[in-house]
This record gives C-alpha cells, structure tokens and sequence, in this order.
C-alpha cells in the first residue's frame, strides 16, 4: 500500500486512509441503534435451520436428550438464541433432558437456561430429576467423554449439585445407546471427542455452532453424523422464528444486517479509493515523465 | 526397580498394549474386552482431572516466582493467584448462590463476552481495509465474500431470495470442500502421530523431550 500513496491531493486517498475508528464507530452505532429504537426486519430461514427444526420436532415424550454445553462464556453470547430456542422445542415435547458441561465457564449457564425457560418448565410440569438434570462440569477431557459413552455411570455419579444422580431418569441411561439425541452447543472444545465416542457409534447428533466452526461443521452433516446444524446465531434467530418465539436472537438480526450490508458498502468504497488511487498516481507519474 | 520402571521398552510395551485394549474393541465385539477398555477409560479420564490440580500447582510454583523477583508483570500474577485462592473458597462455600455465583455472573460473563464482541472492530476493520481485488484471486475471492455476506444477512433473502441458490452452492461445495480437506490433513496427521508414537519415533509423549526451562 507504501507505493499507492499519492503525491499530491485525491478524494480517493480518504477512501483509503480513512481512519479505522470510523469503521469502529459506524459499528458501534449500527449494533447499538436497533436495540435503543427497535424495528423489524424480514428474515429468510435457510434449508439448515428448517431440517434442524425437523430433528426437534421429531423427537417424542420420554425421549432421552443429552444437552452439552461445549462452550465458554463468550460463545455462549453468539448461540444463545439456538440453545433457548432448542430447550425451548424440547420442553415442549416433553423430553427428558439431562445437561453436561465441558468448559468451566459454561457450569454458569445451565441455571441461565433454566430461569429464561421457567414459565415453559411449569407449563410442562417439569420436575428436577424426573424430567430434567444439570450433571455439571463432567466432560473437562476426552477420556471422560469416550468413558461417559462406555459406561455413563461410572463416570457420572453426582449432579452438579453433589446429589447422587441415582434414582433419577438417568438410572436407565447405560452408554451411548441410551440417548435419544445428543445435542452438542459448541465452540469446539469437546465436539470432536463427542463425534468420535457418540456420533460414529450411532448416536444421533445435532449440533449449534459458532460462525467461524459453521465450514468444518458442514461436513458431518453430509456424512450422516450430524443430523442437522445450527449455524451462529442466524440459525438460532431463524429457529425463533420457526418455533414463534422471539428472543435474542431475532432482536440482534437487525444489527447483524445492518453490520453485514456497512461491511460491504465498505469494502467497495475501499475498492473505489484503491483503483481511484492508482489510476490518479498513475496519471501524476505520466505527467512527471512528460 | 525405579530403574526398571523407567525403562523406554516397558513405557512402550504399556503404551502399545493400552492403545490395542481401547483400539481392538471397535471392531471385535468382545464382552470381556469391552469391560477392561471401559475400565481403562474411566482410569484415564481420572488421572485427566489430576492434571488439573497438576496445572493449579505449576501456576502457583511459577507465579510465585514472579512475585518473588518482582519480574515484569509480576502484580498480574499476584492477582491470578489470589482470584484462584478466592474462587476456592467461595467454590467450597457454595457454588449455585454467594460471592462465587457473584464473580460467575457479574464478572466472568461480561468479561469473557466482551472479550469476544470486540473482535466484530477489528475483524470488520479488516475486512474492508484488506478485501482489495488486485488481481484475478483476489477479485474471485472478492466476488464469492460478497455473495456470501449478502446472504449471511437475513435480511437479503427475504427481499432477494434469488441469490439464495448460489450462496448455498458456494457453501455447499467450495466451502464444504475446503471444510473436508482440513479435517481430513487433522485427521491424517494424527493417524501419523499416533503411528510414529507406536513405534516409538515420538518419545516426546513419554516426557523424553526436554523440560522448558
């Protein structure tokens, strides 16, 4: 870019030079402005998303869901939407679901969820151990995730509150052959180890993904190990509006628009300064050799 | 006996005979060998959760040093430990409500959020300083981002629903393609390793290589 600099004055040049803050700023507004003055947006929901939705919905009362929350903190802002619109559905069809946990960061979530969930959980009659369970942080290695899907009772005998996880719905959970569904909400901490001693041994899988994961998530899909996936949090506000429940993901696909068509206008307007710039540098050179 | 113990052949024999217990019951359904490889599992998933307590000690032994020698940075390392020793404690006092719930909600969340979100600065600013379309790649490249962002924002396919079949087909086959060939280079590679440490060519496993100092 050193030799593009021009010698004299062009408009071009700020298209170029433009200092960065204004990228920042611009985003700063377009995230924030949706939220502080609300509109709505149409959305298409992609073929993904639909099939994920099909999974959900084929699932039965009494069926065994095992939830992993695969994420930090931090991934757990991008599919929240998918994860409460996931429970949401499995709630709804009265499943038995049971929550593990494979990063420290994520033991704080399962509560989150719960409490989002609450008035669907009373609605259901949804009872702590008959229906539901938080087993905690009991995925920290793959070991304990290839042991879980050998012998799950060998490796989990506490929930995550200490209390002894027998005489629960678990106590019919054996190994990998048990669960209904496993339903991986991930950034790639454990979704290898949970493919490797879940999904290739036949446990159907479904999986949330963060963006960056959605290209090398594809190809489980198309080799029949994941069922269907959840692509960021598009998915998961596609999945809210499938299942007519708004939540944070539909409020933040404004922004998500506005920050993806900003990002474009930005990228041509570079474009038109970098080919402006040269063409003008290129006339200046012409000039000097005359 | 110490001598014995240390010796690379049983390290190796223990090695090879561990991964054929775990390996061997994927294809032959063995009951027997199917309960020793559970066992063997279940024994490994423990000692895994020692090297927690592995990985607390060396933090303490290495900050320790820090605060010792007032090294660079030192008062970081003092504050590590003491939010260690802290969540200790409130983790044994109770762990659903009191001050670790407080230090789990009201500061890991939001720091460990914010941490992620302001990626979206630098990666956008990027994005729009870098995507040059110079030559021939670059304007390919150029052509297939714009079509995928135009259809990442929900907003696109509802008004232009057109371009939804190429995107899809760009992520479904280039991208799609792209995704195969790094899980399958993964996947190779660790064949390889795996290989290489079976027949003993990769002793770094065994705590041959060097320590850092």
């Amino acid at each position: 870019m050193a030799n593009t600099k021009p010698a004299g004055k062009s408009g071009y040049r700020y298209l170029v030079e433009y200092d960065r803050r204004i990228i920042y700023l611009l985003i700063f507004i377009l995230v924030l402005a949706p939220l502080l003055q609300p509109f709505i947006l149409p959305i298409q929901v992609s073929p993904d998303t639909t099939t994920y939705y099909n999974v959900l919905n084929g699932l039965k009362k009494d069926d065994k869901v095992l939830v992993v929350f695969d994420t930090e903190f931090s991934g757990y802002m991008e599919i929240q939407s998918g994860i409460i619109a996931s429970i949401r559905m499995m709630f709804q069809h009265e499943v038995k679901v049971a929550i593990a946990v494979a990063h420290v960061e994520a033991t704080g979530i399962p509560q989150l969820v719960f409490d989002q969930l609450a008035s669907v959980m009373q609605e259901h009659n949804y009872v702590y151990g008959v229906n539901y369970i938080n087993l905690g942080y009991v995925f920290p290695n793959e070991a304990a995730v290839a042991a879980s899907a050998q012998d799950f009772h060998t490796v989990v005998r506490q929930d995550a509150y200490g209390k002894s996880i027998t005489g629960t719905f678990l106590d019919d959970v054996k190994d990998w052959s048990s669960w209904t569904l496993l339903s991986d909400y991930t950034t790639g901490i454990q979704s290898t180890a949970l493919i490797n001693h879940y999904g290739l041994k036949g446990t159907p899988m479904i999986a949330n993904v963060i963006g960056v994961m959605i290209s090398t998530s594809a190809p489980y899909v198309s080799s029949g190990i994941y069922k269907a996936l959840l692509g960021s949090m598009r998915g998961g506000a596609e999945l809210e509006y499938l299942t007519g429940y708004p939540g944070p993901g539909l409020t933040a696909m404004n922004s998500f628009t506005l920050g993806h068509y900003m990002l474009m206008i930005a990228i041509v307007l570079g474009n038109v300064g970098y080919f402006g710039y040269r063409s003008y540098q290129n006339k200046l050179k012409a000039q000097e050799v005359k | 006996m110490s001598e014995i113990l240390k010796s690379r052949t049983l390290q190796m024999v223990v090695l090879v005979l561990s991964f054929l217990f775990v390996f061997v019951p994927y294809f032959i359904d063995v009951k027997v060998l199917t309960d020793f490889s559970t066992q063997l599992i279940t024994i490994a998933a423990i000692i895994s959760a020692f090297t927690l307590v592995l990985a607390v000690y060396s933090q303490f032994r290495r900050g320790y040093t820090f605060v010792h020698r007032r090294s660079r940075g030192w008062i970081f390392k003092a504050y590590m430990m003491t939010s260690i020793v802290l969540m200790l404690i409130f983790a044994v006092y109770s762990q659903t409500s009191g001050p670790y719930n407080w230090v789990m909600y009201a500061i890991i969340t939001p720091l460990s959020s914010v941490n992620y979100s302001i990626l979206v600065f630098y990666m956008a600013s990027t994005g729009a300083r870098a995507f040059r379309a110079r030559n021939g790649r670059a304007l390919l490249l150029l052509i297939t981002g714009f079509i995928v962002l135009f259809y990442q924002a929900p907003f696109t396919g509802a008004f232009f629903p057109q371009l939804t079949p190429y995107s899809l087909y760009i992520t479904s086959t280039l991208v799609s393609a792209a995704g195969r060939m790094f899980l399958i280079s993964v996947t190779v590679g660790a064949i390889v390793f795996g290989m290489r440490v079976l027949m003993g060519k990769e002793t770094s496993i065994l705590g041959a290589a060097k320590e850092e100092k």
